[in-house]
């Protein structure tokens, strides 16, 4: 089946009883893509992928995988994916070959196909010189990609990704990022849920931000971030502090908020010239020494609260809603709070 | 050239048989399958024996029948809540073959285990205390046919949600431990009164004893018919309820 879109959400609904958990949500996956999909937790992303992946039936809407409808067509749908999800469901009991070679049976591989998948994944994932050990005696990072090397034995087209670095130490978060860039460097598409926006900002071509579940923006990470360009800051870090430097910072003029991150201030504002000088003045007449003065522009973080409100909604403010410049205002007005 | 319906049969066969396989692999020797599947028969069997005068020989039909009750009727519960418990059973929910070839393969590994475990007696008893089986046609319908049935009764109790065995082994136990009081294991249903000797019609197990004594020479109150019949009918209606349970909860998901 020819389609540009390799993944395609309509109208997907789906109800608890009186609860909405996801409601009539609309994207396209292009073939090749990195999605990335982030929302706080409740958002609806899992229910949103077990409804994608065919574990539950939308109430409501549509979803198809490389125009395979997964309701109707769920073999050549289900064919055409892999999944991982957020915790690595290997069998602990079998060896890593073993795993493998059971998932190529779930698809019906032939023995020739399923024996020389595994070898190749295996040696791609560097785990073909421990194959033949149980799983249960693997660190989490190689029991993730294991899991991982599962979801694509049956060479899946879209590979669906849930926290696939969570819990990690950096060296498998490495290991996996690169595999994840490797795999779609090779044409796969990819399908990521995080809740580390970096990780989605280094990531993802595109980016959907869901929360109460419905989606709040869809974008590539950079033009998010331009959507809340009033949202600048300025990051400060002395030598030594007084004990009232906070609150000194946050009297400045200017100054919406501040937020302390480690060593260092970062002042929220709309007029980074403005507040550059008045905190060299406030430097001058304490005498302190500046270690660090820069200009920091919105990270996708910043948009990623503007748009779930998760620190900052009020009431007046509807969780999800693109808030636009009042919106910004709203967060100004709580960061000043 | 085969038909897309028998290819979609074949493929459905080979992967319940993938399924049964790794189920054998991996929950044949899990501590609950032992306990509920092995020790349990057998004790219960040795604590209810030993000093009876009853010889031996006549006690082995007991066993089997025991055995055969416990062992298939404990893999469905180990497997499927330990599936559940570590996300395991969403890979077959994700993969491309339908549920029932999934509950299938995993009623096809607590035949094998119920009905492997039954050998043993059987061998014990022809071995050390001169059983023998006068009808081969009757031990292999009653292993053929409890064995599914009893298996298909742990598929259908393991659709409650749970994610431990042990979430689903007490109720299953509240049934299991009852039956054994009416089923002629240690009363024979002939001395029964009327009313237990209907309730012991209405037992599955009461129909695997009587046709595993009946295998080995000894007589059976309903006749072999009725106890191949019964059986016949508990294994097609657990195993319809046990799927039509399964995919109530999978609806519900």
């Amino acid at each position: 089946m020819q389609t540009e879109n390799a993944i395609m959400a309509s109208n997907l609904t789906k109800k608890y009883g009186d609860l909405v958990a996801v409601d009539h949500i609309n994207f396209e996956v292009k073939k090749g893509e990195i999605f990335g999909f982030l929302g706080p937790n409740g958002a609806g992303k899992t229910t949103t992928i077990r409804m994608l992946t065919g574990v539950s039936s939308p109430t409501e809407g549509t979803a198809t995988i490389t125009g395979y409808d997964i309701q109707r067509q769920t073999v050549e749908a289900k064919e055409q994916m892999g999944i991982v999800p957020d915790i690595s469901n290997v069998y602990n009991e079998l060896s890593a070959w073993d795993n493998l070679i059971f998932t190529g049976r779930l698809y019906d591989m032939p023995k020739k196909f399923r024996e020389s998948r595994a070898e190749e994944l295996l040696k791609m994932f560097g785990l073909y010189e421990r194959r033949n050990e149980k799983v249960q005696g693997f660190s989490r990072g190689m029991k993730r990609r294991v899991c991982i090397a599962m979801a694509l034995m049956n060479r899946s087209s879209v590979l669906f990704l849930d926290e696939p670095t969570s819990g990690l130490d950096v060296q498998s978060v490495i290991i996996i990022r690169d595999l994840i860039r490797k795999l779609n460097e090779d044409g796969l598409t990819i399908f990521l849920t995080t809740h580390n926006i970096e990780e989605a900002s280094q990531m993802c071509d595109r980016i959907a931000i869901i929360n109460h579940g419905r989606i709040a923006a869809i974008d590539t990470p950079e033009k998010l971030k331009r959507t809340v360009e009033g949202l600048q800051s300025v990051e400060v870090a002395f030598e030594t502090t007084l004990p009232d430097t906070l609150k000194a910072l946050e009297e400045l003029p200017s100054v919406s908020e501040v937020v302390r991150q480690g060593d260092k201030f970062r002042l929220f504002t709309n007029d980074p010239s403005s507040v550059i000088a008045s905190t060299w003045n406030y430097v001058q007449s304490n005498n302190l020494k500046l270690v660090t003065l820069n200009t920091v522009g919105p990270s996708l973080e910043d948009v990623f609260v503007k748009l779930t409100g998760i620190r900052l909604a009020t009431e007046n403010e509807e969780p999800g809603q693109n808030v636009g410049t009042e919106g910004q205002r709203a967060i100004m007005e709580g960061r000043k709070r | 050239m085969k038909n897309p319906y028998s290819r979609h049969l074949g493929r459905e066969a080979r992967v319940a048989w993938a399924i049964t396989v790794k189920d054998m692999r991996t929950y044949y020797t899990r501590p609950a399958s032992v306990m509920f599947g092995i020790l349990f028969p057998f004790s219960l069997f040795l604590s209810f024996s030993i000093g009876r005068s009853t010889p031996l020989a006549q006690q082995i039909p007991v066993l089997v029948a025991q055995t055969l009750f416990f062992g298939s009727s404990s893999i469905g519960p180990v497997v499927i809540p330990s599936e559940r418990a570590n996300q395991t059973f969403d890979r077959f929910l994700t993969s491309p073959v339908s549920l029932l070839a999934v509950l299938m393969g995993k009623t096809l590994a607590g035949i094998i285990y119920g009905a492997g475990i039954s050998v043993i007696p059987i061998l014990v008893g022809m071995v050390f205390f001169e059983s023998q089986i006068a009808n081969i046609g009757a031990l292999i319908a009653c292993m053929a046919l409890s064995s599914l049935a009893f298996s298909a009764m742990g598929i259908m109790f393991a659709s409650i949600p749970g994610q431990s065995p042990g979430q689903v082994m007490m109720p299953l136990n509240f049934v299991r431990i009852p039956l054994l009081f009416i089923s002629g294991v240690y009363i024979p249903v002939r001395e029964l009164p009327f009313w237990g000797q209907v309730l012991s019609m209405a037992s599955p197990l009461t129909h695997t004893i009587e046709l595993a004594r009946y295998a080995s020479g000894g007589e059976t109150f309903f006749g072999p018919v009725v106890n191949i019949a019964v059986l016949t009918i508990y294994a097609a209606l657990f195993l319809f309820m046990g799927i039509r349970f399964h995919v109530m909860n999978q609806r519900k998901e």
